[in-house]
């Protein structure tokens, strides 16, 4: 078991912008449009790149002509396998020392003899415009034979069907035994046997991959794109056989990640074509490019059996879980860890089975995204707990009381929980703020309520052996510069940094700037994924803008012949914290270290709990530093005759730690409860056949302003967190709960179950008969 | 190239803004089918960036004064490029009776996706796109509104009804614009109503309906019945009115003619619905607006 140390919470007198909803230092520049994204660089004497993207979800490629693409004026480049001998694309995560991938599961820069799914990229041009570019793609020549493909795992599973990626197309595998299970559930008095689906969903980003490349002046290569990975130089110097020190990642801030920019995007097209013309190159994907050959999310297919008693405590759980991991492997083990890992739930199992699967198709590959297995897992676990509840006619409510996990429980693989685990607490606040069951409007509407608890880790895989980097400094001004290669998505990141550093050092917010984002230039703060950057980088912050607050502390304890800790910082000033009339300026202190050569910046390196790689064969170990636990609610009104949903009310609570910041907090909450409805009710990437139904916002459909329904946000803070002043991490965690919810309040309200992910008007409609 | 709505549109074409009717028709004899008006451009910028149209000349109606506007003069006549915002600004706070029974217009206004598509948007280019989806047609279908459509040289006001043809086809020639919609002064003691089923609330119709019932006592006078997404135009449903005409008003008989309705229609399987589906709602949104419009009669 990991060790931890007690809740970091600093010993400073009282927090006086920590805790606040203070303005995000990057709202004015997005509100007012002035914030420059990856797309909206251009470069002098720059060229546009587009790629040629496969027409066959499964074929071999007999011949690729560029030679009439070559030849249209204004083209500067074609690029096909041929030019780029070998080159592959890591798809595992960089920079970690420990890896769960079997061999050879890198997928090609461009396809080679074959083609895996639509969309798979063939040939790379780079002109002069943009619509040279798009001319130039439909001039290249492609002679395609059909190769035998596979569309569903279940059919890819069968002894015999077609291999999508050799050896055999269970690309991921893990299998997780606690205890007994087979014996306990000969124990039980009734066994709940039901199977949970969900689907392929899009990231939706308001910003589509983009990125600008060139060669520097010192032969550099510079990409400066949108990503939550600014790590990727070091793949992206792999696959172009450059040194790593050759290749520099400058992030934009994103426009939208939710995990679809955590693998490589445009760099190596844009990286490519840039080193084949030495002049910059750009490449912005379209929606209907994004949505196509970009990664989705997995769709999982999940069989609970449970044994419990009659008064519904769960006796014994055997989970089956198998993803669509589409064409290429990328993160499939590890989004299938997280699944396998959190397939029962935050609830005190002792007798557990796991299997889990993650399965090669033909469709477009899948990868990260905001919940990242754990996400679907509680789809299936909530929607368990309401069936069992049904089966025994209990509360559901009731049936998770019984059975919610306590500090000191432990995981299937055998982690204990730890801190405080609020989840009857959440769960009872989110209903609670429910209020009463309006009376139906119409004899034809139903109203249901729906309750989903959830577990969500935040911080990477221990075995990953994560470190995050930060340097804080102060300014003769006293102003305060933060350097952290932190990629900020949107969710607030650079702004916690700077919240913390001001609050430790004394320093109004809008005193603090953050230089972010930079593989060369900002010390390495990891990835912003795995809902890890408030933990590991605010820790890297808060050590270093604690390092120089010791320096300065100690300096003017000699000034005001004091003890150092008798000295505070507030409002741009050092004080004796007993005499208010012992005070001076901080640039006064600042200058006074500066004459004496005292070091007024610290650079700072934040290490998480490490841990041994598990054993795919009995998965048993700790495998995250912690999680988040909390509760969403939801009531619905349900049309009988049409079978539409509308949800009506909102209700999320959600035990983060301490919420740095209050509003950053809720924004974090909203948006993923949105997300959420959207996962539930109508978001749905359709593939058939290898064929995207979907591939634009015309057919693929969101929750706009008007789907959403009245919400309340609840924050609890239980100080028990990792992060700094007990912070716990609430980027996924928010989204995790939401469409299990939703899915409960529908069966509650129908007296039927829809069992897979979108709630559509038709599916419903088909429960409602079939219940009759 | 993937097709993509999404990017800018790459073809060259020349634009025209005139100022003037006479100016615009003039543009228009001139350009034929090359040309192509525009007045909010929320479909026909889709269209041109998905090049399923590429016209040589775009020929803006904005600065068309004669296009816009709603004038009250014994008839209701709203110029072409009235956008849909300001068309259910109009409908909801100005009318008194007989107009006021124009709702299911304002209803239809008000379900018109997001804002920023209301206020782009306009009510001629919602009936030239000739879009079996289009929320407006199905309630001026039943006010049996007037379309004037106008050449360089020539006027002529014909039924919406024969408007439409096929979908994104309508009776207008090339050189052609539409300048007016007229809705005839409605009989008293009417009402309507309009009902849209959608995927999300910033979405077309899977399927729409709008009626409009007159009264006599507790007899129905009049009826008229139109749907949205059942068929390749908005349609009426003519037997299902027929049956309504002379009977007394009761929820039985609307349930009876929503089924009805949907016997009538023949839609289609799409991304947006399964005909299944369609059929199906199809009988509970005209049911419903046929209760809620006798509702608003009383
Ligand atoms: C996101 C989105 C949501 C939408 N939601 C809805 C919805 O909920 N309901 C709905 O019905 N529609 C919807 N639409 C479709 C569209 O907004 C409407 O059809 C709108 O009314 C079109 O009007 P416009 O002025 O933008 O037409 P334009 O795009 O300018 O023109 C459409 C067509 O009509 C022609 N045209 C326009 N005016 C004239 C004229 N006076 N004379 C001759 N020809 C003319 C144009 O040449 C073009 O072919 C939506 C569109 C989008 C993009």
């Amino acid at each position: 078991m990991i060790q931890f140390d007690q809740p970091n919470i600093a010993n400073l007198p009282e927090l006086r912008q920590i805790g606040k909803p203070l303005p995000r230092i990057d709202a004015m520049g997005k509100v007012t449009g002035a914030t420059q994204y990856a797309a909206d660089y251009t470069m002098p004497n720059m060229l546009h790149a587009q790629v040629l993207r496969a027409k066959h979800a499964s074929a071999q490629i007999l011949r690729v002509d560029v030679s009439k693409a070559r030849a249209l004026p204004g083209v500067v480049a074609v690029l096909t396998a041929d030019d780029l001998p070998g080159a592959q694309v890591a798809t595992d995560i960089p920079g970690v020392t420990g890896t769960s991938k079997r061999a050879g599961t890198d997928a090609p820069i461009l396809a080679r003899d074959r083609v895996r799914f639509m969309g798979e990229a063939l040939a790379i041009v780079a002109a002069e415009e943009l619509a040279i570019a798009e001319r130039a793609l439909d001039l290249i020549e492609v002679d395609y034979e059909p190769y035998p493909a596979v569309f569903t795992p279940e059919e890819a599973m069968q002894p015999g069907a077609p291999i999508v990626t050799e050896p055999d197309n269970i690309v991921a595998r893990w299998r997780i035994v606690k205890g007994d299970a087979d014996a306990a559930l000969r124990d039980a008095d009734v066994i709940v046997e039901r199977t949970y689906k969900t689907q392929f969903i899009d990231h939706a980003y308001l910003e589509p991959e983009a990125g600008i490349a060139w060669v520097d002046e010192n032969g550099t290569l510079t990409i400066r794109v949108s990503t939550q990975v600014v790590e990727h130089f070091r793949s992206i110097a792999a696959a172009l056989q450059l040194p790593q020190n050759k290749v520099h990642i400058m992030g934009t801030l994103v426009g939208g990640g939710f995990g679809g920019k955590e693998d490589i995007t445009v760099e190596l097209f844009i990286g490519l074509a840039a080193l084949k013309t030495r002049r910059p190159v750009k490449m912005v994907y379209s929606r209907e490019e994004s949505i196509l050959a970009h990664c989705k999310r997995h769709p999982f297919t999940i069989t609970h059996k449970t044994g419990v008693t009659h008064s519904g405590r769960i006796l014994a759980s055997q989970v089956n879980l198998i993803a669509d991991s589409g064409a290429y492997v990328y993160l499939s083990p590890y989004v299938l860890l997280y699944a396998a890992s959190s397939a029962v739930g935050p609830y005190k199992v002792n007798h557990v089975t796991v299997n889990a699967y993650a399965v090669a198709t033909n469709n477009t590959f899948t990868s990260a995204f905001r919940g990242f297995g754990a996400a679907q897992a509680c789809v299936a676990y909530e929607q368990h707990m309401d069936e069992i509840a049904q089966a025994l006619h209990l509360d559901p409510r009731q049936v998770r009381r019984v059975n919610y996990a306590q500090a000191g429980d432990t995981t299937p693989n055998g982690q204990a929980f730890r801190g405080a685990v609020w989840l009857e607490e959440c769960a009872q606040r989110a209903w609670d703020a429910l209020g009463e069951t309006p009376p139906p409007s119409a004899p034809n509407i139903k109203i249901g309520r729906g309750l989903a608890s959830y577990m969500q880790s935040y911080g990477r895989i221990t075995w990953f052996h994560d470190t995050s980097q930060a340097w804080v400094g102060l300014e003769m001004d006293g102003s305060i510069v933060i350097r952290c290669g932190v990629p900020d998505i949107g969710g607030g990141q650079i702004n916690t940094l700077a919240q913390i550093s001001a609050e430790v050092l004394g320093v109004p917010l809008e005193r603090v700037t953050v230089y972010s984002t930079d593989s060369a230039l900002t010390p390495l703060a990891g990835t912003t994924t795995a809902t890890r950057q408030m933990y590991m980088s605010g820790n890297a912050t808060y050590q270093a803008a604690m390092a120089v607050r010791k320096t300065l502390a100690e300096r003017a304890s000699q000034h005001f012949e004091c003890e150092p800790a008798e000295i505070d910082f507030a409002d741009s000033a050092v004080f004796v914290k007993s005499d208010a009339s012992q005070k001076m300026p901080l640039t006064q202190l600042i200058a006074m270290c500066a004459a004496e050569g005292l070091p007024r910046a610290n650079l700072s390196l934040f290490k998480a709990p490490f841990t041994e790689k598990l054993d795919p064969d009995n998965a048993q170990g700790d495998i995250w530093p912690d999680y988040t636990f909390g509760a969403q609610a939801v009531q619905v009104a349900v049309d009988l005759e049409t079978g539409e949903v509308r949800v009506l009310k909102s209700a999320a609570c959600h035990d983060v730690g301490r919420a740095l910041n209050p509003a950053a907090v809720a924004g974090q909450i909203e948006g993923g409860a949105t997300q959420g409805l959207g996962y539930a009710l109508m978001e749905d990437v359709q593939i058939v056949n290898g064929v995207t139904l979907t591939p634009s916002f015309a057919e693929y459909l969101l929750p706009t302003a008007r789907d959403v329904p009245e919400t309340k946000t609840i924050i609890l803070e239980s100080g028990t967190g990792l992060g700094p002043f007990g912070a716990k991490g609430i980027g996924e965690p928010a989204l995790t709960p939401m469409a299990p919810a939703i899915a409960n309040a529908v069966a509650n309200a129908i007296g039927a179950r829809v069992p897979q992910l979108p709630l559509t008007p038709e599916r419903v409609l088909a429960a409602i008969d079939s219940a009759r | 190239m993937l097709p993509t709505n999404t990017h800018i549109l790459f073809h060259e074409f020349d634009y025209h803004a005139p100022t003037t009717l006479y100016e615009a028709t003039e543009l228009l004899a001139q350009y034929g089918d090359s040309a192509r008006p525009i007045a909010g451009g929320t479909d026909l910028l889709v269209q041109m960036k998905m090049e399923r149209r590429q016209p040589a000349h775009v020929i803006s109606l904005a600065r068309v004064n004669a296009l816009q506007g709603i004038a009250l003069n014994g008839d209701l006549t709203i110029g072409a490029t009235t956008s849909i915002r300001d068309l259910h600004q109009y409908l909801t706070s100005k009318l008194q009776p007989p107009f006021a029974s124009l709702q299911s217009l304002g209803e239809a206004c008000n379900g018109f996706s997001t804002i920023q598509i209301m206020r782009m948007a306009t009510l001629g280019g919602n009936l030239c796109n000739a879009s079996p989806a289009s929320d407006s047609a199905p309630p001026l279908l039943t006010f049996d509104a007037r379309v004037t459509l106008k050449s360089k040289t020539f006027e002529r006001v014909m039924a919406l009804e024969h408007f439409f043809i096929a979908p994104g086809k309508t009776a207008l020639q090339a050189d052609e614009l539409l300048t007016h919609i007229r809705i005839p002064r409605p009989p008293h003691q009417s009402a309507s109503a309009f009902i849209k089923i959608a995927r999300v609330a910033a979405d077309i119709s899977q399927v729409c309906a709008a009626v409009r019932l007159t009264r006599d006592g507790n007899l129905i006078h009049d009826a008229r019945i139109a749907l949205g997404s059942v068929a390749p135009t908005p349609v009426r449903a003519a037997a299902a009115e027929r049956e309504l005409i002379g009977q007394t008003f009761s929820a039985a008989l609307a349930e009876k003619i929503g089924k009805r309705a949907a016997q009538e229609i023949q839609p289609i399987s799409d991304i947006r619905a399964t005909r299944a589906y369609r059929q199906h709602i199809a009988a509970v949104i005209v049911r419903d607006a046929l209760l809620r419009a006798w509702e608003r009669t009383q």
